[in-house]
């Protein structure tokens, strides 16, 4: 009963339109003074301890890492190291803007940064080149959802706060499912540029790749830090974030020079905005999700699923159909927030991989990422490319598919995810 | 003249906080791999940094509280508008002005919590573990967040309600990217 009065308070506040977190965290001020009779005090000290967790500041540490990133030149030797390699194919530069997405999501942790980062310089390009503008705002658009699977990853991050499972291994499960995607991206940019006759570029000469290579190579040499480093033990995820954000403040402003320093507070309350606001969500789903718990709410979710004799597979359907339909209404990390403690527990009694479970739900926030009417990557590409919203729409739509096949590629083969972390960590000491 | 002294405050202590934080956990990482190169740990070794984390952990929560109230003012805190959206006029100001007021009234609520819970903080003389800090000192980021974060809301809320503006938080925006471009040819 008190379940009920919950989601229909938080629904019908969220409606209304306020600031999710709000809507959160008067929910539970709602329940805790006319429901229940657990001492209020619980709330303000929750409000300090939820956030009292070293792995989730890797959020701020790696959102501020984006912000250089994105600042920085990284991205643009990126695309000329990625274009050196595949532009002479079928489509070059939309397979090298596939490609360079790929690369740069290793470094960034976030999807729209990755459209804006690749696109805001690529898109342009490509309509220069004789691509129809539609096709190129579909392509990268897309390809920016790498950002979010390929490690490190923010919405990874969230999750594995909300559900306790281990970052590293979640990073590592990303890593092949993001290889793949991008694979398959890029096949069907070279069949579809092949069919309709898209511009190739001139092949470069082994020395012009090597030249790119050479000035991309800060760049990617941070994939390294990142994932050698939280692999190898040398850092915690935390300690991994902090590092890079560290090392991409010197490439943006010592090495590349494209970062004056009177523009380094600029980034750093940036970085500092987008991160409190997650962190404000966090806290407050938090508080929410206690809430839920002492209510008993997700363990009787779990009973009443697991009575009603559900297989794993058409649980896992469901799961893919309420994200998918939530995706419609809220932001990746919110959506994560919200529901990840309550699926977790289902999932875990029916049997699923925590970390598997974990790709399966980025995976959803990718899709939802790319559709309106609250996909950042859509408003993102649109505002880049300058294009109405129903046209960016209509540029999405077959990429849409590719997407849930994916998914659904991704939810019955768990062995794409869990094969690299069942290699790396079983055989580990 | 008080309201762009406390923006002024507000965005260097979050922007501090950040920087702060960044740099003290990329000098405990490296006090630990210095212990590798025995003729720089002679010298490093007696720098005890292992409160690094709780330092990081604490200027975070402070960044979180006041950022919040600066994301206020940026407009980067979104919900659900997909319905708002669609409304127009006097429905569409009624339901802006609900969201923004319940705002305010959740970060008051919030603060005068957060207020008591310090009070009773103070009176215990409980320390941090690490840093040995007070912890009233540590909590009172709730409190004094929360307010200015009210404070936000209803000059948000007040300024809508004269000239019908809200801060809009741009994503695809980013500086020096324009200059990136035109360097590209």
């Amino acid at each position: 009963m008190n379940g009920w009065i919950i989601f229909i308070l938080l629904i019908a506040l969220m409606f209304t339109g306020m600031p999710i977190s709000i809507a959160l965290g008067l929910t539970v001020l709602a329940f805790l003074f006319f429901l229940t009779d657990m001492p209020v005090e619980i709330v303000s000290q929750r409000l300090f301890t939820g956030l009292d967790q070293f792995a989730i500041m890797a959020i701020p540490f790696f959102i501020l890492a984006g912000t250089f990133l994105t600042h920085g030149g990284v991205a643009r030797r990126m695309i000329r190291f990625a274009t050196a390699l595949v532009g002479h194919l079928h489509g070059g530069l939309a397979i090298a803007g596939v490609f360079a997405c790929a690369l740069f999501a290793a470094v960034s942790g976030s999807s729209p940064a990755t459209v804006v980062a690749i696109g805001s310089i690529l898109i342009p390009a490509m309509e220069k080149q004789g691509y129809p503008k539609k096709f190129g705002v579909g392509v990268i658009g897309t390809a920016g959802c790498l950002g979010i699977l390929i490690p490190p990853s923010i919405v990874m991050v969230i999750y594995a706060v909300s559900t306790n499972t281990s970052v590293g291994k979640l990073f590592i499960a990303g890593v092949v499912p993001g290889i793949l995607l991008a694979c398959i991206l890029m096949g069907i940019t070279w069949a579809i540029a092949r069919k309709r006759n898209y511009p190739r570029m001139q092949r470069s000469s082994m020395k012009e790749v090597w030249v790119a290579y050479r000035e991309a190579i800060w760049g990617l040499a941070l994939i390294f830090v990142v994932i050698g480093g939280i692999y190898g033990g040398v850092f915690t995820p935390t300690e991994a974030a902090a590092m890079s954000a560290v090392y991409a403040f010197i490439v943006a402003v010592f090495i590349y020079k494209d970062l004056r320093w009177k523009d380094v507070p600029r980034v750093l309350l940036d970085s500092a905005n987008m991160s409190a606001m997650l962190l404000y969500i966090i806290t407050n789903a938090i508080l929410f999700s206690f809430l839920l718990t002492s209510e008993h709410i997700p363990q009787a979710m779990a009973q009443w699923i697991i009575d009603k004799e559900l297989s794993v597979w058409v649980f896992l359907l469901g799961v893919n159909l309420i994200l998918l339909v939530a995706g419609n209404f809220m932001e990746p990390s919110s959506i994560v927030l919200l529901l990840a403690p309550i699926l977790f527990p289902v999932a875990v009694k029916l049997g699923v991989d925590p970390i598997h479970f974990g790709i399966i739900m980025t995976i959803n926030m990718e899709v939802g990422l790319i559709h309106p009417p609250v996909g950042l990557n859509l408003y993102v590409a649109s505002g880049i490319a300058k294009m109405g919203l129903t046209e960016t729409t209509i540029a999405f739509a077959p990429w849409i598919v590719v997407m849930v096949l994916f998914l659904l590629l991704v939810t019955y083969v768990p062995e794409i995810a869990m094969w690299l972390p069942n290699l790396l960590y079983n055989k580990a000491p | 003249m008080f309201n762009r002294l406390l923006n002024n405050l507000e965005e260097w202590l979050v922007a501090g906080f950040m920087a702060t934080a960044t740099l003290v956990i990329f000098a405990a990482v490296l006090h630990r791999y210095t212990a590798s190169v025995s003729w720089i740990w002679q010298f490093t070794r007696h720098i005890d940094i292992t409160w690094a984390q709780e330092l990081c952990i604490y200027l975070f929560i402070w960044m979180a509280k006041f950022g919040a109230a600066y994301g206020v003012r940026t407009g980067i805190h979104v919900g659900v508008d997909v319905f708002i959206n669609r409304m127009s006029g006097g429905k569409k100001r009624f339901w802006v002005c609900f969201g923004l007021l319940a705002g305010a009234f959740f970060t008051a609520t919030v603060a005068v919590l957060g207020g008591m819970f310090v009070w009773r903080m103070f009176g215990t003389g409980q320390v941090s573990p690490d840093l040995e800090l007070p912890m009233w000192i540590v909590y009172l980021a709730v409190p004094l967040g929360s307010s200015l974060m009210c404070y936000r809301f209803l000059q948000v809320a007040h300024a809508f309600l004269r000239t019908g503006k809200l801060p809009a938080h741009d994503h695809a925006r980013v500086e020096g990217l324009d200059l990136a471009a035109e360097q590209r040819t």
